[in-house]
């Protein structure tokens, strides 16, 4: 009961991206197109997910004095071991992606979950902990590059949905537009989730 | 005893255990995944090469022959190490760059016509610009056939335009030299005027100059090749064609 709500939470009413606002920069910097959106969603819930369950396994050993810095070390680590295996794997992909890739380092939600919750649970818990956080992330991530592919460039994944009809919209492909998009969702979450309306 | 988990002792000993392991696993990877990385590499650089041909379905290994501009001349390249030298060198843009001599160069000969692809190698407005050039021989003249541009950080939608088909699309069948024989491929600013010059892009100066520089530059090394043998081809119209005449003329007579 306790860990499928640990599962479905931050996917939708506690969602790392719309509600906690974390992680908004690379949501910017890798929406335009839907294949880097999915594979940088996959690798920072790969990263969330596997630096939960290493902090969680090293949480009654781990001296409090540099705790930080383990938790840094062991996601740099693992933000590593993506990048090579993008590079190795899926080349064209991990160009796109280019430094965010790296970054993923610096994204608030791996930390704020290692901090905040593998430190004072179970493995298993953090694991699912971290899976769920990183699909929440991943979510928005796919949802924000599907409007903003097919709208401007009239395709999703790199394949022709609008037909010539359609003019793409350029405005669609910068950074902005990424952010009222984010804007929209946060609009309509909260219009659906009254209890997270500020009063 | 409980261990004094804040004690120095303690957290020394823990980070550099910790460091070591993690240097190792890291050590392992990179060396067990770099064969496969470089393979990618190599294989973008053939790709782009092919781009810049016009080619880019059929395999570089089959169609493309590989050499290095040795004293002025096209030199042959097929041995293993010489060939990893000159993809290395290719994918070292300083290198490449300070490089005056043994520059790389790639032919392709296809329905009688012999084409160049040079490496292109410069400074955009933020970072580094380079691609491939495409040259191909026309009566007095050089005409690019095509050209292949990326970037390491230029502005989105102004300087990075040029790595888009559409300003790449541009430069083909633009002529090299103009009339006094000077260099004078160029992207404009405020439009194209003539056969040497490309729209620039608009808020992308800066980049264009990039372009332009490059181009001068990089084109420029190969100079010496590309007039000779423009002056060779004249050449045959003259002198060679009496010669090999006369050479027609003997055998019939010993006929």
């Amino acid at each position: 009961m306790k860990l499928s709500k640990n599962f479905t939470n931050p996917l939708a009413a506690n969602n790392p991206v719309i509600v906690q606002i974390l992680g908004i920069c690379s949501a910017l910097a890798v929406t335009v197109k839907m294949e880097p959106a999915l594979v940088m969603g996959l690798s920072v819930t790969f990263v969330c997910a596997f630096s939960n369950l290493i902090m969680s396994l090293l949480r009654n050993g781990v001296p409090s004095r540099i705790r930080i810095i383990v938790q840094l070390v062991v996601i740099a680590t693992l933000v590593i071991v993506v990048d090579q295996f993008l590079r190795a794997y899926m080349y064209d992909v991990s160009k796109q992606l280019s430094v965010y890739v790296g970054l993923i380092i610096t994204n608030c939600i791996v930390m704020g979950r290692v901090e905040a919750f593998a430190l004072g649970n179970k493995p298993w818990d953090a694991f699912v902990d971290g899976v769920a956080n990183g699909l929440g992330y991943a979510f928005i991530l796919v949802l924000v590059a599907f409007f903003r592919e097919l709208f401007g460039s009239g395709e999703l994944f790199g394949i022709e949905i609008l037909g010539d009809w359609y003019t793409p919209n350029a405005l669609m492909l910068f950074p902005p537009m990424a952010l009222i998009i984010i804007g929209c969702i946060i609009w309509v979450h909260r219009t659906i989730n009254k209890d997270l309306q500020e009063k | 005893m409980a261990i004094n988990k804040n004690s120095n002792a303690y957290i020394i000993i823990y980070t550099v255990v910790m460091v070591v392991i993690v240097g190792a696993l890291l050590a392992t990877l990179a060396t067990s995944l770099k064969d496969k990385q470089d393979a990618n590499v190599l294989n973008e650089q053939k790709v782009s090469i092919m781009k810049a041909f016009g080619e880019a379905d059929a395999s570089f290994d089959e169609v493309v022959t590989m050499g290095r501009l040795q004293a002025g001349q096209f030199a042959p390249v097929s041995e293993a190490a010489e060939v990893a030298e000159v993809f290395a060198m290719l994918g070292n843009r300083k290198e490449l760059s300070e490089a005056q001599d043994n520059l790389p160069i790639f032919q392709m000969e296809k329905d009688g016509v012999t084409k160049y692809v040079l490496p292109i190698v410069g400074k955009g407005l933020w970072g580094d610009i380079w691609g491939y050039v495409a040259l191909q021989q026309t009566e007095d003249n050089v005409m690019i056939t095509g050209i292949v541009m990326d970037h390491a950080g230029e502005t989105p939608g102004l300087g990075a335009e040029i790595a888009t088909e559409t300003v790449q699309k541009a430069f083909e069948g633009k002529k090299l030299y103009n009339a006094e024989g000077e260099f004078a491929v160029r992207m404009q600013k405020g439009g194209a005027q003539n056969e040497y010059q490309v729209d620039a892009i608009t808020g992308g100066t800066k980049t264009c100059d990039g372009v332009n520089a490059m181009l001068a530059t990089s084109i420029g090394k190969y100079a010496s090749f590309l007039l000779a043998e423009e002056a060779e081809e004249e050449c045959c119209c003259g002198e060679c064609c009496e010669a090999e005449a006369n050479v027609e003329l003997n055998n019939v007579e010993e006929e």
